[in-house]
């Protein structure tokens, strides 16, 4: 994506106000219209004088019929639009798992046991330790307890033991905050991409908490580190279906059985980035929730690439020369959710931008497609739209790459590049923990708009835009209380180990 | 030894390796620079084993054991760090938080059957040793292992370098861990309080010190190379039945230190000692506990035939020992590879540790194990309390070819009671 069509003076002052009179007029549209006309009808009032206006208003025959018809139509039209229009879903409270110092691996931890178990491969270790050198990650992310052991032990039970310990956790957090009774849970929905055990985690939550046997549960796996969104979404539709109930949403990634074990390169990254988290949610459409609820759920755009081949083989899992599982990155990986998202905007903006970038836009697209000019798209400013942006911590490059197509200054990118390095990538739960961070830092307002981006595999871009609605006080308990106050925290490009 | 060590395959299996750290990131750049008294220690290592009942340790899992350790490394960041070397050449830890190795094991005999046996060197295979080297930079200081017998019962076995701090140290660590497994909030006093263990020099000569012994140059994998196997032997004594052996109100150590030297030099004949090291703690280092070498080495030599020397002769020579703590520290400086355990037949003074003050749910560990690592030719003698208060257990690690004429000098002069064969 590239800059701006207008002539270069985006550094002039002039053109900066310019600009915002511009937004102003636009945006504001409509009420500056109702200022004339109040005026009109003013001066006209003003001219005609008291009786005047008396005759007028007693020429107006008031028919019982005609009262009650116009009554009854206004009270039909009223219900039918009310009736139409979808219920408002709340994001009631959410959790993110904190895991214990037990799980840290410090970065020369990492690179030790790389060393002694790729003893045969010093080149791939040298690999690794590039890739931790320059991925934005901190010392103290965690892994599970099977994958510290050396070599790791990523049996089926110490995968299930992770779940329980990283779901459990997240889940009795969200119980104790909400007050939610477990036999008051109507909608149970579980995304976790990789690991998918039978009964399903799903079940092994009904199993644990005891569960209504009527509950309407889901558990999506195998949809990439989007898939938080794509459960939201799954929430929202069925609370359209589904009057006055709530939705617990779990995401997570399960470590322990994907730990790559061969030495490809590009199927080793993954070892280096993900790591362990959760997050619980609970959304409602019930009206009592209205006060209490944190977000209100505005929008959610859904764009999937896969038609295009490049797009669907760019993250792949698939198996090594040697017959090891692992997950393939291809190197276009960047360009290719550069697509995405621009695929992705273009349906978001008409929904959240305000009129002035709106027009901007479609002049910029008129002069570029009807009369040829040699203009560069325009991007909109989606600064004017949202005050807080929630991207996806996939890798440090992906944010890069986000930061520099949306044009966003480093406070925007702050939350996901300071979870990033304290949490590495968590997968579907990453957005959920910079949330956490945005709120930790006292800065969620009632009003503010916030925008959750999501990549994954397949490819997808998957947007949700939620509305503060009662201002946030920062959090005692949870995953950033303890370290809040050392963040920000300057990341250099490259790290020396 | 043992029927253990008859049965061919060990009873110890099912090794898990994995690593501990600290619970929080040690600040980027720290380091640690090693006193020359450390430098001089870097060949030999300590090894000690706790052993916990069933009734105890049953429920202790590894994620219990291992959330203290977490805790302590935060504090003493510098022994989960590992050896760089300066520009210079000389040895500093890098306090990068890679960690201590952790190894899990099971044992197919119960407690009762594993310490059936009076020779408690057989409690070394509960110990995973490693050298330090030949990657200075990829060498855990520590070694910790954690075996559960069938009964539930639970060993611990450190293997520690003795570059970063001596037996007390090692001591003191474990009962932190304990304290901390106890749920207890450890003060951890500012570094500055701390007297930096610089030891004063006491004595005036400047003779090289007899206890210790500059070896070939072993580089970077710190290994002591004997010229003869070595082995270990441990018996227990009653503090009584030692100072009966001499009417005058004398330490039980020297007496016993009298006693196995005369032992030693029988055995040994025309070769026999005329010299020894003695290693006790700084009695100062016992106010202010941390992780450091505080050590004591002093030299004794006798002008006479330790084997035809009266036992008060012997004493008296040792309470004129000369305190050569200061020139090893000096010497160490050189950062060239010394060895001072078995430089001269040694004797280490332990005495007063307190290891059985790490205790688990209040109970203390049914039996300790403590030896030395990278012990020189001419062998060492480690005397520490046992489990029962009047008793003190006797590590002797000699050259195997004579330890037999040893026994049976110990046996002759009554320390030990009888010799089983086998059992």
């Amino acid at each position: 994506m590239s800059q701006a069509p207008m002539p270069d003076f985006s550094s002039s002052v002039k053109l900066k106000y310019v600009k915002l009179g511009y937004q102003y007029l636009v945006n504001h549209f409509l009420s500056l219209l109702l200022i004339p006309v109040m005026a009109i009808i003013a001066v006209e009032l003003l001219r005609m004088g008291p009786q005047e206006i008396l005759n007028v208003w007693n020429s107006l025959h008031f028919d019982l019929v005609q009262v009650l018809c116009s009554s009854f139509f206004v009270i039909f039209i009223s219900t039918v639009y009310f009736m139409s229009k979808p219920r408002t879903v709340y994001l009631v409270d959410y959790s993110c798992y904190k895991p214990p110092v037990m799980c840290r691996v410090p970065f020369s931890t990492f690179m030790e046991h790389s060393r002694l178990i790729l003893k045969d491969s010093p080149k791939s270790v040298e690999f690794q330790m590039r890739i931790l050198e320059r991925s934005g990650l901190g010392e103290e992310t965690c892994l599970p307890p099977a994958i510290h052991y050396i070599p790791p032990t990523p049996t089926m039970d110490e995968a299930r033991s992770e779940a329980q310990m990283v779901i459990f956790t997240a889940m009795d957090d969200l119980f104790k905050k909400t007050g939610l009774m477990p036999k008051d849970v109507d909608i149970l929905i579980v995304n976790c991409s990789l690991f998918s055990p039978t009964p399903s985690l799903s079940a092994m939550v009904i199993n644990k908490y005891k569960l209504r046997s009527n509950i309407k549960s889901f558990n999506l796996s195998g949809m990439g580190c989007s898939a938080g969104l794509i459960s939201v979404d799954l929430a929202r539709d069925l609370l359209q279906v589904h009057p006055n109930s709530n939705a617990v949403i779990v995401s997570t990634e399960i470590i322990t059985p994907n730990y790559y074990k061969g030495n490809e390169r590009a199927m080793l990254l993954p070892n280096c980035l993900f790591r362990m988290g959760s997050a619980a949610i609970l959304m409602s459409n019930r009206r009592s929730d209205r006060w209490r609820a944190k977000y209100k759920l505005c929008h959610l755009v859904r764009t999937h690439r896969g038609a295009d081949d490049k797009s669907y083989y760019c993250v792949y899992e698939q198996e090594d020369k040697e017959g090891k599982i692992g997950i393939n990155l291809s190197k276009d990986l960047m360009a290719i959710a550069g697509e995405a998202l621009k695929a992705n905007i273009t349906t978001m903006g008409p929904l959240v931008l305000p009129a002035s970038e709106q027009l901007l836009f479609l002049f910029s697209l008129i002069g570029r497609k009807i009369f040829n000019l040699k203009w560069k798209p325009y991007i909109p400013d989606f600064k004017l739209a949202f005050e807080h942006f929630c991207i996806h911590a996939g890798g440090r490059a992906v944010i890069d790459e986000l930061q520099k197509n949306l044009q966003l200054s480093g406070e925007h990118v702050e939350a996901s590049r300071m979870t990033l390095h304290r949490f590495g990538n968590t997968s579907s739960s990453s957005l959920w923990y910079e949330l956490c961070y945005i709120e930790s830092k006292g800065r969620m307002r009632r009003g503010d708009r916030v925008w959750q981006i999501a990549f994954g595999s397949g490819f997808k871009c998957n947007s949700a835009v939620w509305k503060c609605n009662r201002t946030i006080k920062t959090p005692k308990d949870g995953p950033w209380s303890d370290c809040i106050d050392r963040y920000p925290v300057f990341i250099p490009e490259v790290v020396k180990l | 030894m043992g029927r253990l060590q008859e049965e061919g395959s060990s009873p110890i299996h099912s090794f898990r390796l994995s690593t501990v750290s600290a619970s929080r990131p040690t600040e980027t750049g720290m380091t640690h620079e090693p006193t020359g008294l450390d430098l001089a220690m870097k060949l030999h290592y300590l090894k000690v084993v706790y052993i916990y009942s069933a009734q105890t340790a049953r429920d202790l899992t590894v994620m219990h054991v291992k959330w203290p350790l977490f805790q302590l490394f935060e504090h003493i960041p510098w022994i989960v760090g590992r050896f760089r070397r300066h520009d210079s050449g000389r040895l500093f830890i890098k306090c990068n938080d890679c960690g201590t190795r952790f190894v899990e094991s099971q044992c197919d005999l119960t407690l009762e059957e594993w310490l059936r046996v009076p020779d408690r060197s057989v409690d070394e295979s509960l110990v995973y040793h490693q050298p330090v080297g030949p990657g200075l930079a990829y060498s855990p200081l520590i070694y910790i292992q954690m075996t559960r017998f069938k009964c539930g019962g639970l060993a611990f076995g450190l293997s520690w370098a003795h570059i970063m701090g001596d037996l007390f140290s090692l001591s003191h660590f474990f009962n932190l861990w304990s304290r901390t497994l106890a749920g207890e909030e450890i003060y951890w006093p500012k570094p500055s309080n701390l007297q930096k263990g610089c030891p004063n020099p006491t004595s005036t000569t400047d003779k090289e010190p007899g206890s210790i012994k500059q070896v070939d140059p072993v580089g970077d994998l710190w290994v002591v190379s004997n010229n003869r196997k070595m082995t270990t032997y441990s018996f227990n004594v009653k503090v009584n039945d030692i100072k009966s052996q001499l009417p005058a109100n004398r330490n039980e150590f020297e007496i016993l230190t009298g006693i196995i030297w005369k032992c030693i030099a029988k055995a040994r004949g025309k070769s026999e000692p005329v010299a020894i090291t003695i290693i006790r703690p700084d009695p100062n280092g016992l106010k202010h506990r941390a992780v450091r070498n505080t050590q004591m080495i002093s030299s004794v030599h006798v002008d006479f035939s330790v084997v035809h020397a009266n036992l008060d002769d012997i004493l008296k020579a040792m309470v004129e020992a000369t305190d050569e703590t200061f020139l090893i520290n000096e010497l160490g400086e050189r950062d060239e590879d010394f060895i001072v355990y078995g430089a001269k037949l040694t004797f280490v003074d332990m005495s007063e540790v307190d290891f059985y003050e790490a205790k688990v749910r209040e109970t203390s560990p049914r039996s300790v194990y403590c030896n030395v690592q990278g012990i020189g030719d001419n062998g060492a003698v480690v005397v520490y309390p046992a489990a029962k208060k009047d008793e003190r257990v006797v590590m002797v690690t000699l050259p195997e070819d004579e330890m037999e004429k040893v026994k049976g000098e110990l046996e002759k002069c009554g320390l030990v009671k009888e010799l089983s064969n086998g059992e």
